[in-house]
């Protein structure tokens, strides 16, 4: 539906010059929850910018339903956004800000008025038609936002961090019933957020970016057991880094004697080997891990599990998080010596980065 | 905040300076709007309330001219200085940025810079040749005049409101299919009103009670109302003056404070 072909944008010239996107390719399907996530100042919003035609790219192609709308300005693009702030017109009611985009293209009252009613009806906000945007709270303007967005009935929907205002449990509540909407109504949308729980909880497919690039596109759950390298690991949930060797098909980690892999993944030389802290394991396990000795040095309880601090004996650091279940066999030390397992399945082995090594 | 600033109320003497400085400012101008109700001829005496001053100048043809006049002057001026200023700060903020922008707040700002005396006697002279070419004696002089020095005082109530303004707004206008035009009509203009009308207001109120520039620049016989005032008064001071003085005062407090009462709601 939406091909972004070797988009770029660099703001400036010459040395200093600032490429904000460099040579994005993503395809958008039809009905998809896609989400663009990154720390601030990744390109995300840029790309967003440049996808409802607020920016002109630099260079490369946006093709929409087999057509390059790269230079088409904003107001002539089937694409509208639900903005940061919303960004509803303070001087217009409820209904007359929904029927903005529709009226702005011409249609005839009729429609109009019927397309309005319908959308309110959608986002639950028919009572308050007359009220103006000033008089209303966040959650309410969020869902006039979303409604004005909608209602000229956009091929795709691109939303800014529309919940970035709201706090944590609105933020919850709207999650979902955004999420509902999409799936029910079939629309495309496109997400901007910086929230890794969000991202993972909304999307069908996630880009994760970062300095203007892409770093990885895929379904959350893949993004969070395979993620693609240390920073996509390391932004999406919580990672443990260590050190490992690979030779012949075999990975050596922590001073322990190699262990054959299942899969032979890797390239022999040094590795990154990265494991969630909740796949490691108290205590030894019979077969298909790697055990390694330690002791507890900091214990964090935060409610349904508790943080551990491994030093290994090699001098690495492990962090585990181990479920508080009151019939759980062992309980957590601090200065207590064990043993950990680390389940093969559950390690994934990144390319050593430049900055591994330092 | 348990640290004290310094905070200049809290001085000694401060109420009093202000209430000083409130009664000599206010209680000359009181005293004349009592006059002009005072039915003794001399000011000073009062022998009762009357509307005959008032009356007296309503009667008087050349008051009502005068009048007349400054209203075209002041309506007119007022009007295309706003709508000049308006299309300035339109071009200050949110333009793309213009070279010698700089250059464009001293244009601006020439009356608030160069004194109104050398102003006048400049426009005068320069006026002076027109007249003789042209032969056109009418209000247009005073009307242009007024035009130039009422632009700043336009100026900067709508530049405020717009700088103030969110571009997010017209940026989500432009996402809804609205073209530039459509935009500025149904989004930039109305949330820009409520700075347009109280540009217009200070433009209308300083183009009213000018006189330096309107008693040089104007054809002999055209009167407006504060050159008429400084004619009447070289003869005479009457009771009819301080009536059409406090006529004067109550229109330019009205505007004034409409104006305030404008940007105060329309926030």
């Amino acid at each position: 539906m939406l091909d972004i072909r070797s988009l770029s944008k660099k703001f400036g010239a010459g040395n200093s010059a600032f490429h904000a996107l460099k040579s994005i390719d993503i395809t958008i399907e039809e009905g998809e929850f896609f989400t663009l996530l990154g720390p601030s100042g990744c390109g995300k919003t840029t790309l967003l910018r440049m996808i409802a035609g607020f920016e002109q790219p630099s260079g490369g192609q946006l093709v929409l339903d087999g057509k390059d709308i790269a230079m088409i300005p904003p107001n002539n693009r089937p694409v509208n956004t639900v903005f940061q702030s919303y960004a509803l017109f303070p001087h217009m009611t409820v209904a007359q800000n929904v029927a903005f985009g529709l009226e702005a293209r011409g249609a005839t009252p009729s429609e109009v008025a019927g397309r309005v009613d319908e959308m309110l009806e959608i986002v639950q906000m028919s009572h308050l038609r007359d009220r103006k945007s000033s008089q209303m709270s966040g959650g309410q303007q969020q869902r006039v936002a979303l409604a004005r967005a909608l209602a000229p009935r956009p091929r795709i929907l691109l939303l800014d961090e529309p919940l970035s205002a709201l706090d944590l449990k609105l933020r919850k509540q709207m999650q979902v019933e955004l999420k509902r909407l999409q799936r029910e109504m079939g629309l495309t949308f496109i997400f901007v957020t910086h929230d890794q729980d969000e991202a993972l909880t909304m999307s069908d497919r996630i880009a994760v970016m970062e300095g203007g690039t892409l770093q990885q596109v895929s379904d959350p759950r893949a993004l969070y057991d395979h993620p693609a390298n240390r920073f996509v690991a390391e932004f999406i949930g919580d990672a443990n880094f260590l050190a490992g060797v690979i030779a012949d098909a075999k990975l050596g980690m922590a001073g322990q004697p190699p262990v054959p892999l299942p899969r032979n993944e890797a390239a022999n030389g040094p590795v990154t080997v990265m494991i969630r802290p909740e796949q490691v394991v108290v205590g030894p396990l019979a077969k298909d891990a790697i055990t390694l000795n330690g002791r507890i040095e900091t214990l964090v309880f935060s409610g349904n599990d508790t943080q551990a601090s491994v030093r290994l004996q090699n001098g690495e650091t492990l962090r585990l998080r181990a479920q508080n279940n009151l019939h759980a066999e062992t309980t957590l030390t601090e200065g207590q010596r064990l043993q950990v397992s680390l389940p093969l399945d559950a390690l994934r082995l990144l390319p050593q980065e430049a900055a591994d090594a330092a | 905040m348990a640290e004290k600033r310094f905070d200049v109320t809290h001085m000694p003497g401060v109420a009093t300076i202000a209430i000083v400085t409130f009664l000599a400012l206010y209680i000359p101008v009181l005293i004349l709007v009592v006059n002009a109700f005072n039915a003794s001829d001399t000011a000073g005496r009062w022998e009762g309330a009357t509307l005959r001053w008032f009356a007296a100048a309503l009667d008087n043809t050349a008051f009502r001219r005068a009048a007349l006049n400054s209203a075209i002057v002041a309506l007119t001026a007022a009007t295309l200085s706003t709508v000049l200023a308006t299309a300035a700060a339109l071009a200050v903020t949110r333009g793309r940025h213009i070279k010698g922008q700089g250059g464009i707040f001293v244009i601006l700002n020439q009356p608030l810079l160069v004194p109104e005396i050398v102003f006048a006697i400049a426009l005068m002279v320069v006026l002076a040749q027109v007249k003789q070419a042209t032969g056109y004696q009418g209000l247009g002089y005073v009307i242009v005049a007024h035009t130039t020095f009422c632009i700043p005082f336009a100026f900067l109530p709508i530049r405020a409101r717009l700088s103030g303004m969110d571009l997010t707004l017209e940026t989500a206008s432009m996402d809804l299919y609205a073209s530039r035009f459509y935009t500025f009509r149904r989004v930039t203009l109305p949330l820009l009103l409520p700075g347009i009308l109280a540009g217009f207001m200070l433009a209308f109120v300083i183009s009213l009670d000018n006189v330096v520039v309107s008693s040089l620049i104007k054809s002999p016989g055209q009167e407006t109302l504060p050159t008429y005032l400084m004619g009447e008064l070289r003869r005479n001071l009457t009771s009819e003056i301080y009536a059409i003085s406090a006529l004067l005062l109550f229109a330019s407090i009205s505007i004034v404070a409409a104006s305030w009462f404008v940007t105060r709601t329309r926030q």
